[in-house]
């Protein structure tokens, strides 16, 4: 018996176990570890946690990853028809996160708007949101103040933090298309530019061949998010 | 929005807290004009070259043709995706293809315009340093000063502050105002006379020379519409600061442009202008005011041009990164600094050809002032008066193609006397690009620089056809900027 118990220190199991306890909550991919969080990783330093992106873009990434979860979850999608590429919610009931709760509803409430409008009205708030919901979740660190410099919120654990982007970089080097969840994942940050710099051996081609696999919606999401991203380096403030 | 659009949107809402009102509007615009710069650089440069005593009537001439051409400008503004850039309008009024070479000349004209404040720096620079230190570096040392803090500002997004902005712009134009009080107040024997609003003392020989200087004095105003999209009212804030702009820098240049010449008398500006150059209205304030006020009046001189560098750096970057996201040059430039969300590739270029300018003329010996800062200016008018004209064209054909509810007077009328009146302003330029470059009437390179443009549109116009032909993908989203990635969902 005691050796199981010891077995049980060296078994993290926090991606395993599900949070799912609601017996309305019946689909959905939130018992995974969230693309938001993969993608916070992605964009920042494993050890210090420094930002690896201007914070404007990081957070219009990160605003494409709620999002993609929600869509990937199919909670929400888009109306290609439109032209106009609005985002619509298809189930009603309710994620058992509070982040990507508060996105569907604001999606619920108004379903008028094109998914440009709703990457740049999350991105507003959404660095704090993921921030601090990465922090109750354990996986950061809360950010210290030493001295006079504030020190960003470092990576609970190190490792943690460096498997998203080896995943990349192993699917790069292997020139093996990840799984979906992944490919958004690379999709989304290629859009912010950082692909290059942080990527061993970022491949524009095969970033496109990948990404034509996925479904249009997911692949509307990643080339609108390029869209406000360059908006974003377009404009003056 | 849309009609499923009931109660208040919290999305909007929240979006529009952000928005820019027309005074932060105009605040953008003037402060990319730098009214002390042109003031104290352009304008006396002007008196000298040119030798025309009507540059106070010019301003005011040509703030009424830029008023006419913003009625049709701000109009399509409404209408149209990627609003901030003269080459979307040719793409989605005259086609695609005239886009290209409209915006192949757009970044002639903006790069000129911008290569050559290096030229002035010097100048604003050198009085300051040898009032301080008893000596001062070459202009060239000073350029290279500040072409490498407008490379680092480009490169690091460091965008000059709205705030430091505003208050920068605010002491300039009191600045301006003070210098010009005190002018006429200290009248030359001739007296106050107002020669220099008459027709009669702008068109002489040397017109078009004058003219081309004084619209680049404009260059920025055009940049109002890049805000459409971040405004409050789209339908208004962006109208209202365009004509605003456009009315403060002409009347404010105007009487400027006057003021210098009361107390040398209008028959000894261009004796003046020519010995003091850009130390004509600090050498002025300094006799009427004191040495104080003309240093204040000189450290302004050099933030002014500072913050104008930077901005028109940054201006043409972004120029040539939406234009690399478009595909319509290597897509290379379409790249962002994802560290600094700069639009990187496109301000390396910038900052090299920066470079290679100014060490050509350093090396050279060529005048910076006359030779580059004007003759650059001039040049990037004439480009700026091309493009202009170009987007008057299109405004017309636009709503020609795409009927709405705007008023003739907006889509035909005001469009069509722009683009005479700016037809006429550019013969009368080329008439005298010899004055402009100072050089004989028959020499050949008073037609090789305004025959650059030509060069530019057909290369422009060429290349539109491959892409077409080549890369129907490409073309199909000309004119979208940023969005050009997104195809052309709108």
């Amino acid at each position: 018996m005691p050796l199981i118990a010891d077995f049980r220190l060296f078994i993290d199991d926090r991606y395993n176990r599900s949070p799912i306890s609601s017996p309305i909550v019946v689909d959905g991919d939130f018992s995974r570890p969230s693309l938001a969080h993969d993608l916070f990783f992605v964009m920042h330093d494993d050890v210090t946690g420094r930002p690896r992106l201007h914070p404007r873009l990081a957070s219009l990434a990160l605003a494409g990853a709620v999002v993609g979860e929600l869509m990937l979850a199919e909670r929400v999608t888009l109306d290609l028809a439109s032209g106009q590429d609005r985002l619509y919610a298809t189930a009603r009931h309710a994620t058992s996160d509070p982040l990507t709760h508060k996105v569907l509803r604001h999606i619920i409430e108004e379903p008028q708007h094109p998914v440009t409008t709703w990457l740049v009205f999350f991105a507003s708030t959404i660095y704090t949101d993921v921030t601090n919901r990465m922090i109750a979740a354990k996986l950061l660190n809360p950010p210290a103040r030493h001295l006079l410099k504030k020190q960003p919120a470092a990576p609970a654990d190190v490792n943690a933090a460096a498997w998203p982007l080896a995943r990349l970089n192993l699917a790069v080097q292997r020139r093996e298309p990840p799984s979906i969840r992944d490919r958004v994942l690379y999709g989304l940050f290629a859009a912010t530019g950082g692909a290059k710099r942080a990527l061993w051996d970022h491949d524009p081609a095969f970033v496109t061949a990948m990404l034509a696999t996925l479904s249009p919606p997911l692949q509307r999401l990643i080339v609108q998010t390029e869209v406000v991203v360059g908006q974003a380096v377009i404009s003056r403030r | 929005m849309s009609l499923t659009e009931q109660r208040p949107s919290v999305v909007s809402a929240a979006l529009a807290k952000d928005r820019l009102g027309v005074p932060s509007v105009v605040f953008f615009v003037i402060s990319a004009a730098a009214p002390l710069m042109v003031v104290a650089g352009s304008v006396p440069t002007a008196y000298a070259v040119t030798g025309v005593l009507g540059v106070p009537f010019a301003f005011l001439l040509l703030g009424a043709v830029f008023a006419l051409f913003a009625v049709g400008y701000v109009t399509m503004a409404r209408h149209v995706v990627n609003a901030g850039a003269f080459y979307a309008y040719a793409a989605q009024g005259l086609g695609r293809t005239q886009g290209v070479a409209t915006a192949w000349v757009a970044l002639l004209a903006y790069n000129a315009l911008q290569l050559g404040l290096y030229g002035i720096i010097g100048s604003a620079a050198e009085p300051l340093l040898r009032d301080w230190f008893g000596a001062s570096p070459a202009w060239w040392v000073i350029g290279l000063v500040a072409w490498a803090l407008t490379g680092l500002a480009g490169l690091l997004r460091v965008e000059v502050n709205g705030k430091i902005l505003s208050v920068l712009l605010i002491s300039e134009i009191t600045v301006v105002l003070v210098f010009d009080v005190a002018d006429v107040l200290h009248a030359g024997p001739a007296g106050v006379t107002f020669d220099g609003f008459t027709p009669g003392s702008l068109f002489v020989p040397g017109v078009g020379a004058a003219l081309a200087t004084v619209v680049a004095g404009f260059a920025g105003i055009e940049s109002s519409v890049v805000f459409a999209e971040e405004s409050k009212d789209r339908d208004r804030t962006v109208p209202l600061a365009t004509y605003l702009g456009i009315g403060i820098i002409a009347v404010l240049y105007s009487i400027s442009a006057w003021a210098q010449t009361v107390p040398t008398g209008p028959d000894g500006i261009v004796k003046a202008a020519t010995e003091q150059g850009p130390t004509l209205i600090f050498g002025q304030a300094a006799a009427h005011m004191g040495g104080t006020v003309a240093t204040i009046g000189s450290v302004l001189f050099v933030t002014s041009s500072i913050a104008c560098m930077i901005a028109f750096h940054n201006t043409t970057a972004r120029y040539i990164f939406a234009l690399g996201r478009e595909n319509v040059i290597p897509s290379v430039f379409g790249r962002t600094s994802a560290r600094t969300a700069a639009p990187l590739a496109g301000s390396i270029l910038q900052t090299a050809l920066g470079l290679i300018v100014i060490v050509i003329y350093a090396v050279s010996g060529l005048d910076p002032v006359t030779k580059l800062f004007f003759t650059f200016g001039a040049f990037g008018g004439l480009g700026l008066l091309t493009l202009l004209t170009v987007t008057s064209i299109a405004v017309i054909v636009f709503f020609a193609k795409n009927p709405s509810r705007e008023t003739a007077w907006r889509t035909r009328i005001a469009p069509a006397l722009a683009t005479l009146a700016l037809c006429v302003i550019i013969g009368m330029t080329l008439i005298n690009f010899d004055t402009v470059l100072g050089v004989a009437p028959d020499s050949v390179i008073r037609w090789i620089l305004p025959g650059i443009f030509v060069v530019a549109i057909v290369f422009g116009l060429v290349w539109g056809r491959v892409l077409k032909a080549t890369r129907p993908g490409v073309y199909a989203n000309i004119g979208l900027g940023a969005q050009a990635v997104g195809g052309s969902a709108k």
